[in-house]
């Protein structure tokens, strides 16, 4: 009796089965290879890949957005970026102090970015990455490096 | 034999196929998902995707759709229209053919100081993360 259900329930069985591959197969398939290529990334890129889109809506206002669009982007980024992410936080001041057009706020924006990565504290460096932001901006202001970074403060009257 | 009696063998195939096809289609991505933690989410693909050569798109992209939409819809503007800028550029919703004429028409509706083709070849390779 056993025997005969067994041999019933078969058929329909390996019919389940094949239908449950061919299913996850045809819904699946690049979403497999997506999971695939991002379970071979380290665990410290796997996790940065999450911000993505965040850092590709801001790269994309930086590059062609206005002054105000730009300057909406980094205090939204300051407010969500966690003191922890440090070289994002700098390379928001950075952005910061490009576009701002008065010397003490780029001193006290400069100096942010430094307190947040310790290695643009190097004059060269800071100015290499200034340099970076500057080529990756298509429209004024934010083309050119500041004043401050090419001649450092100007003399006080 | 009936048509009756053909139907009852026949119907229990017919089930377990409809069956099948449907846990995989839909029940076992849900579980592989909730079981494989947070880091293959949709804004991991969609960031995976926008990291890659925008020159070399992959076949992968055509399974981008709904991932695009869930990272989508929690933005408000202008960073929504911003997103949708960067998916006509990339070309990420149409295998990675860059969508020129819906580009400028959001860049213009944002207002930006330059829409002009140029500005947005170049933006394909600058809003990569």
């Amino acid at each position: 009796m056993s025997s005969t259900l067994a041999k019933r329930a078969l058929g329909p069985l390996s019919i389940l089965v094949l239908a449950l591959l061919l299913g996850y197969a045809r819904a699946n398939g690049p979403r497999a290879r997506f999971a695939q290529a991002i379970a071979a990334l380290s665990d410290t890129e796997r996790t940065a890949l999450g911000a993505g889109p965040g850092i590709a809506i801001a790269n994309a206002i930086w590059a062609l957005g206005s002054e105000d669009a730009v300057r909406q982007m980094l205090r939204s980024e300051l407010d969500s970026l966690p003191e922890t992410e440090g070289s994002a936080r700098a390379r928001v001041f950075v952005r910061f102090g490009i576009i701002d057009s008065n010397p003490d706020g780029q001193a006290a924006v400069f100096f942010q970015a430094c307190a947040s990565d310790p290695s643009l504290c190097d004059r060269a460096r800071l100015i290499t990455a200034a340099e970076r932001e500057t080529h990756a901006r298509l429209v004024e202001p934010g083309q050119h490096l500041p004043l401050y970074l090419l001649s450092g403060h100007p003399p006080l009257p | 034999m009936t048509r009756a009696h053909s139907f009852g063998l026949v119907w229990p195939y017919l089930a377990a196929a409809a069956l099948g096809y449907l846990l995989g289609s839909v029940a076992v991505p849900v579980l592989a998902a909730l079981s494989g933690g947070g880091s293959n989410t949709p804004h991991a693909r969609v960031g995976f995707v926008l990291r890659e050569d925008p020159h070399a798109p992959s076949p992968e992209w055509t399974a981008l759709d709904t991932d695009l939409q869930a990272v989508r819809a929690p933005l408000a503007a202008p960073q929504r229209d911003v997103f949708d800028l960067v998916v006509a550029v990339r070309g990420l919703d149409n295998g990675g053919n860059s969508d020129w004429s819906r580009a400028e028409q959001i860049c213009r509706a944002l207002t930006w100081p330059r829409c002009d083709r140029d500005a947005l070849s170049q933006l394909k390779e600058l809003s990569r993360p």
